[in-house]
């Protein structure tokens, strides 16, 4: 192992409160000797997404993170800040790369699959003769082939915004459409490029899978609530709840997903370290969770469909049933007293039979 | 003069009982507050109602554990289990009975069809009210459940409408049993009930 950086250390340096100094540009001299003593390369791809992902991995004020990033690592291939474009970059530095090194080297996808007409909505190159290469076909060639993926970001991890409900374009995780290769989900919309950047070192430095929890993320990053950790818990405790945006109180009523949501954000803080969702008077919209953006985001419990384009509530679920067993109470009673299987009959009988 | 009294409910099912409705009704009230903390005023902060709701939470798995052991090791099982053939095959009577089409019903044993039914279904509920709660309580150690389940806020809909639930059913279930007779309602405190008790049935049918 070329780094000096153990594995511990590694870890408590990822999972601490990294809010004082970057973590990102904490790694990059780590990550440089670890590309010179020859770590695999990583190529790049982007799907049906926005690029804000990258935008937020590069993000990070330390120059120095940049440089690896673009130049230090074997980032061999990255649609938006790759030198290389059209055939030259599909043909040398995807497929070429992907096959001189069978199963040594990392793929980063960014953005869901979309897999509708063919996987046509989504076109990436095309063939000698002309044919249109699609993303689909694309991540099958080479992500069979790669040590492992990653996928940044909530789109390839696990469907996210473009696979969201009526999904035209039918976009699944990457996990649906490559199997059997080790996957790294960061998601997040965006990640935090602290996230991405730990992820990358990690397997760079250490050729190996950062733990991951049972939603295929890094521990390190994921393992904590916002709910638990939240700077307005406080409130939580006390039952003091924020009625409207911009109110003191707890934001459960209005919808966050803290206590469901796993990411460090209450203590890594966004814009290198400025602020966070809670912080700036936003609820969490628990954008690292599998069922981000399904859910209502700003509602505490999602209605039930009970039929088309109607919904309701638990609450007057409840309520109705609530109504109706107290009918039938009401009924039964009723008619237990008229038939005299209660009441002052049933007395009479009694005694009778006492007599 | 005194009645001739029969045992009903062994001491075993009177503390099973007794402890497993104390539970429930405090994570029903604690439960609502927890929801609702504004709208269900009844305690002082989400603090108490919470550590209340998982101390009895703790309460409810060792009265859910306790009594299914009960169940099996005393042989209670065939009394308060449904049995989807033999309870099935006498639900219809009983529904004439509870319908006031007929006067009279036959013997069933120590419930009938509908409270085995209930007693059954309660058994469900309270496992599936342990396992969302759990998730609840401990996201990180239960996320793979969670994900089974189909995220947390469907983990949480399912806890909350199963809430629900209780409350209605044990509304049911209390009035069912006031109107069946006080002996009745007497004999889960005493674990004695009158020889001569008249459960809704002819001795000559019986
Ligand atoms: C009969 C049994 C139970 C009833 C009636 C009940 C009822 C409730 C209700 C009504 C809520 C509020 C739901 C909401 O607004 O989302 C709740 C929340 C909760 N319950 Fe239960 N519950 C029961 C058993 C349990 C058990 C066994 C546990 C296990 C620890 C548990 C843990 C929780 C947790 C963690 C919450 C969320 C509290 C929070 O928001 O911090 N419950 N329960």
């Amino acid at each position: 192992m070329s780094s000096k950086l153990s594995r511990r250390d590694f870890l408590k340096m990822c999972a601490g409160s990294a809010a004082v100094i970057s973590l990102s540009s904490y790694l990059a001299p780590f990550m440089k000797e670890a590309v010179a003593a020859g770590a695999p390369p990583v190529i790049w791809i982007q799907g049906a997404s926005c690029t804000g992902c990258s935008i937020s991995l590069l993000n990070t004020v330390h120059p120095d993170i940049k440089e690896v990033l673009t130049k230090v690592i074997s980032l061999t291939y990255h649609p938006n800040i790759s030198a290389a474009a059209g055939d030259l970059a599909i043909k040398e530095a995807i497929y070429k790369v992907a096959e001189t090194n069978p199963k040594n080297f990392f793929l980063v996808v960014e953005g869901a699959v979309p897999t509708g007409a063919e996987g046509r909505f989504c076109m990436v190159g095309e063939t000698e003769n002309g044919e249109p290469i699609v993303f689909e076909k694309l991540i099958k060639d080479i992500g069979s082939k790669a040590k492992a993926i990653i996928n940044f970001g909530t789109c390839s991890a696990y469907g996210g915004i473009p696979a969201t409900s009526p999904n035209p374009t039918d976009c699944k995780p990457v996990s649906k459409v490559v199997k059997n290769v080790p996957i790294i989900n960061v998601p997040g919309c965006p990640p935090h490029p602290d996230w991405m950047v730990g992820t990358i070192a990690h397997v760079l430095l250490y050729n190996d899978l950062p733990e991951l929890d049972s939603f295929g993320r890094p521990k390190m990053f994921f393992e904590r609530i916002i709910h638990d950790n939240c700077q307005r818990r406080q409130y939580f405790d006390n039952a003091i709840f924020a009625k409207t945006f911009g109110e003191m109180g707890c934001m459960l009523e209005l919808g966050c997903k803290g206590p469901y949501a796993h990411c460090d954000a209450t203590t890594r803080l966004w814009n290198n370290g400025n602020n966070w969702c809670v912080g700036c008077g936003g609820v969490c919209i628990g954008c690292t969770e599998p069922q981000f953006p399904a859910w209502p985001m700003y509602e505490r419990m999602p209605d039930m469909p009970v039929g088309p384009a109607t919904s309701v509530t638990a609450d007057q679920i409840g309520l109705v049933l609530g109504g109706a067993t107290a009918l039938g109470i009401a009924g039964h009673l009723a008619g237990n007293i008229i038939t005299g299987r209660i009441g002052p009959k049933k007395a009479d009988e009694a005694k009778e039979g006492e007599a | 003069m005194f009645k001739k009294m029969e045992e009903r409910h062994s001491l075993w099912i009177r503390i099973f009982h007794w402890t497993n409705m104390i539970a429930i009704t405090m994570l029903i009230l604690t439960g609502f507050y927890i929801h609702a903390p504004q709208t269900f005023r009844l305690f002082g902060s989400m603090d108490t109602a919470r550590g209340f709701h998982f101390a009895m939470a703790y309460v409810l798995v060792v009265g859910v554990l306790g009594r299914v052991y009960y169940a099996i090791a005393a042989k209670d099982a065939k009394n308060i289990v449904y049995s989807p053939v033999e309870d099935t095959k006498k639900l219809p009577s009983m529904l004439k009975y509870y319908l006031f089409l007929a006067d009279d019903h036959p013997y069933y044993g120590k419930y009938n069809p509908g409270q085995k039914g209930m007693y059954t279904g309660w058994l469900v509920m309270a496992i599936l009210m342990i396992i969302t709660g759990f998730i609840l309580y401990k996201p990180h150690l239960f996320l793979g459940l969670s994900g089974w389940f189909g995220g947390f806020l469907t983990v949480r809909l399912i806890h909350y409408i199963i809430t629900w639930l209780f409350v209605l059913t044990v509304m049911l279930h209390v009035y069912l049993d006031v109107a069946e007779g006080i002996p009745i309602l007497k004999s889960m405190f005493t674990g004695k009930i009158p020889a001569d008790f008249h459960h809704g049935y002819h001795e000559d049918e019986a």
